[in-house]
């Protein structure tokens, strides 16, 4: 305990450092500047009660916004917020994960006559990858939204270190094994399921659930599928990973302390911020850099912007993040979808499942990695695809041969 | 409006009566819609299932038919002479050094070679004695190794089932090795089309970017992606085996029906052509949705149903990976052949060619990754940021 303590105590002073040289941010200063930050630490309070309406997480941001002064706020008034996105934003405590977890989703509404005379209703769920957030699919949802004629559900969250999402209690140890982002996944949706379409017996017997990650969140939409109840599990219709390899993704951890240096953690204004990523390839698209880049930062008592993910402190838990991923994706008994950025940098496991036509492999050579900012309207067209394909709900095989002929 | 309304397919099937859609969504009343829909990339062309492409991949540049090799078709079959004969043999000896034509050579032999096969059928009528291979895939050493193990060209009668290109390191060497061949011993060699045998599909598993690196532009990929679409599609092994890349289609009970098919047209994502390159046998029976996203999955009763409406004794395919270098399915009604050893340089399996002699008596040789000097290191970059 006495050394956890001084450890915190000197990475807080490294964090502070690291702030006024621009280097790597630690997770313990975040946790110091929550004081200075009023607004958060009530909004952390009045959330105990696990479910918030969008109503009084909108009263909060515009009080963080009173809070804070300097010219960056009418900068700041100008980005799109989540509600040009998603319809909800909900805070969900979950007791025995020890988090409150940050989710927006979008539930189809559609009257009684119109549903009837559709066969299947999408709905996406997403998991962001390591150091993002629940709005990088934001303007991806969005798109679904809009070519779906709103004929879709989405459902988008932080996972924990991530964002808005926090520990409930932050004296108990946290861990980032890949084991905890599943039990968090699963169970934050199951309580989501339960809440919001358990109820609507009409909607949800049209519902095909499709589950998206990208990158990271491919190894815990793949490792999940077979950890929902069965009565979740059977509305899933598919599992879609955006970018992630699992041989890759091993090579490029070893590299990633080379990227962590060149990535700086303090931005003067959410603009900069989103110029930066944009500048260095991580966003190809402002649009979606708009939404997403400022959701990695929070406002510090400088006026700074501070990122809250420290990768580092995943470090300890990567050897845990794509073990077995690329062979386990292969044998999901459900149908699968691979979009890569770039080109085809298959591994083993993926070559062999691919010719053997064991999943669906895409590529979209003009995207970066983050390909629902970049490539938006292309992964949404190829979503709607592979819903439309593999939905047993819609799909009829039309055929010309005739009856067999009989034994 | 059917599904794919608001995607800007790039290809369509040429032949609409034929080409009703295989897939019936049944969603009329929730097309879907990029009406009033600001964002910027939305004129994309995007292929629906096997990869979606840049959107200016259809620039008239990489239009099919701009190589201009078949803007001067003849009307009739191409009748060698010494002079040709001469050229082609030099052209097969240089090849077969594992070394590559120059840019005007291939020109030249991609025009001859529209003018053998645009000839031939749909179904492509092959006599028995005749050696059957599956996927080549670029690794030039291994198809060496093929005609050592199965004998050379003329020698031997050979029926290659498609997937010359991509992902080998030497698919622009594979590739004008078996099209010379072709040209040159048209009644000996017979070369079907493959599901990689595509525009779209070669820029992102490695033809077209081999062709950039190794002639300077994309050339030379035009010239072989304007010839893949007069490939035939199938052939018909002494009206017994039905030999094609891929499998059964939904909408083709009879192997007449393929006869009707308009094949000269770049390989369409959906349809009976596509089937034909796309489908899979399965172990579940009927119809199924194809997990790769094009074409269909096809089960034992099809076979069988498929074997006896058309009185043949076997279906040869290719395209997936079987680590013996070919397997039984469907009771015997269908094999697989895979002709690429260790394919990629990593997957470990064995390649298989299929011999088939004049009393349809069929014997499978193996064998394994030839040895060869500087066998390519797979080296993967690994990405900057991959969380």
């Amino acid at each position: 305990m006495g050394d956890d303590f001084r450890r915190k105590m000197l990475l807080s002073h490294l964090g502070r450092a690291n702030e006024i040289l621009g280097g790597p941010s630690s997770e313990y200063e975040e946790e110091s500047e929550n004081d200075t930050l009023g607004s958060l630490s009530n909004f952390q309070d009045r959330s105990t009660n696990s479910h918030r309406s969008a109503m009084s997480i909108l009263k909060i941001e515009n009080k963080k916004k009173l809070n804070l002064s300097g010219d960056n706020n009418e900068e700041d008034s100008r980005l799109p917020s989540w509600k040009d996105f998603f319809d909800n934003n909900e805070i969900v405590e979950l007791k025995q994960r020890n988090y409150r977890f940050n989710t927006y989703f979008t539930i189809p509404s559609i009257d009684e006559d119109e549903l009837l005379k559709m066969k299947s209703i999408p709905f996406f769920v997403f998991h962001h990858g390591a150091g993002s957030s629940g709005l990088t699919f934001a303007s991806l949802a969005k798109n679904l939204y809009k070519r779906l004629n709103g004929n879709c559900g989405s459902f988008s969250f932080d996972a924990r270190g991530h964002s808005m999402t926090k520990p409930i209690d932050d004296t108990i140890k946290t861990d980032y094994n890949r084991a905890s982002f599943i039990g968090d996944f699963v169970a934050l949706f199951s309580s989501f399921f339960d809440k919001h379409l358990l109820d609507k017996t009409k909607l949800l017997s049209k519902i095909s659930i499709i589950l998206i990650g990208h990158s990271f969140g491919g190894s815990v939409c793949t490792f999940s599928f077979k950890e929902f109840m069965p009565m979740i599990r059977k509305y899933i219709e598919g599992v879609a990973m955006f970018d992630i390899v699992e041989e890759a993704a091993i090579l490029a951890l070893k590299e990633v302390d080379k990227f962590l240096q060149k990535t700086p953690n303090v931005f003067t204004s959410n603009k900069d911020a989103i110029n930066w990523h944009i500048q260095h390839g991580l966003c190809k698209s402002k649009p979606s850099a708009e939404i997403s880049v400022p959701a990695l930062f929070k406002k510090s008592s400088s006026g700074k912007i501070v990122r809250i993910t420290n990768l580092k402190s995943f470090v300890p838990y990567w050897d845990t993040w794509f073990k077995d991923l690329s062979k386990s994706f292969v044998a999901l008994p459900t149908s699968k979808l691979l979009i890569l950025a770039g080109n085809d940098n298959l591994d083993k496991d993926l070559i062999v499942g691919q010719m053997r036509g064991k999943y669906q492999l895409v590529v979209f050579q003009d995207s970066g990695h983050f390909i629902q900012e970049d490539t938006t309207a292309k992964a949404a067209l190829t979503l709607i695809d592979f819903w439309k394909r593999n939905d047993s709900k819609n799909v009829v095989i039309q055929t010309n041969w005739g009856t067999p002929p009989q034994p | 409006m059917d599904m794919d309304a608001d995607m800007d397919v790039p290809m369509q099937d040429a032949n609409d009566d034929q080409l009703t859609p295989t897939l019936d969504s049944g969603m009329n009343n929730q097309n879907t819609s990029n009406d009033n829909n600001n964002n910027n990339d939305d004129d994309i062309q995007n292929n629906p299932i096997t990869l979606a492409t840049n959107s200016n991949d259809y620039s008239d540049d990489f239009k099919p038919g701009s190589s201009g090799i078949a803007d001067n078709k003849s009307t009739t079959p191409m009748v060698l002479n010494n002079s040709n004969i001469n050229q082609l043999d030099t052209w097969i000896e240089k090849l077969t050094k594992c070394e590559i034509l120059s840019e005007d050579d291939v020109e030249r032999l991609c025009k001859m070679a529209v003018d053998v096969v645009q000839f031939e059928e749909n179904v492509q009528p092959v006599n028995v004695p005749v050696t059957i291979c599956g996927d080549v895939h670029g690794q030039f050493h291994d198809l060496i190794e093929l005609f050592k193990i199965g004998g050379p060209c003329p020698d031997t009668n050979y029926l290659f089932m498609g997937d010359y290109v991509d992902r080998g390191y030497y698919s622009v060497e594979t590739v004008s090795l078996l099209v010379c061949m072709k040209v040159r011993y048209p009644n000996r060699i017979t070369i079907l089309r493959g599901n990689h045998e595509s525009r779209q599909i070669t820029q992102v598993y490695g033809f077209y970017d081999e062709c950039l690196r190794k002639y300077g532009s994309a050339n030379v990929w035009k010239m072989f992606t304007d010839l893949f679409d007069y490939f035939p599609i199938t052939a018909l092994v002494d009206n017994k085996i039905f030999c094609l890349h891929g499998g059964l289609s939904p909408m083709i009970e009879t192997v007449d029906q393929v006869r009707d098919l308009n094949r000269i047209q770049e390989v369409p994502h959906e349809g009976p052509m596509c089937d034909l390159l796309w489908s899979d046998p399965d172990d579940r029976g009927g119809w199924g949705i194809s997990p790769r996203g094009a074409g269909f999955t096809f089960g034992q009763d099809i076979s069988e149903q498929f074997n006896h409406t058309n009185d043949l004794s076997l279906i040869a395919r290719a395209h997936q990976l079987v680590m013996e270098g070919y397997a039984w399915s469907h009771d015997q009604n269908v094999v697989t052949i895979f002709s690429a050893p260790n394919y990629c340089y990593r997957c470990g399996n064995q390649a298989a060619i299929m011999e088939v002699d004049e009393n349809h008596n069929r014997q499978f040789l193996q064998y394994d990754p030839s040895v060869r000097p500087g066998e390519p290191i797979v080296t993967r970059k690994a990405p900057d940021y991959f969380l």
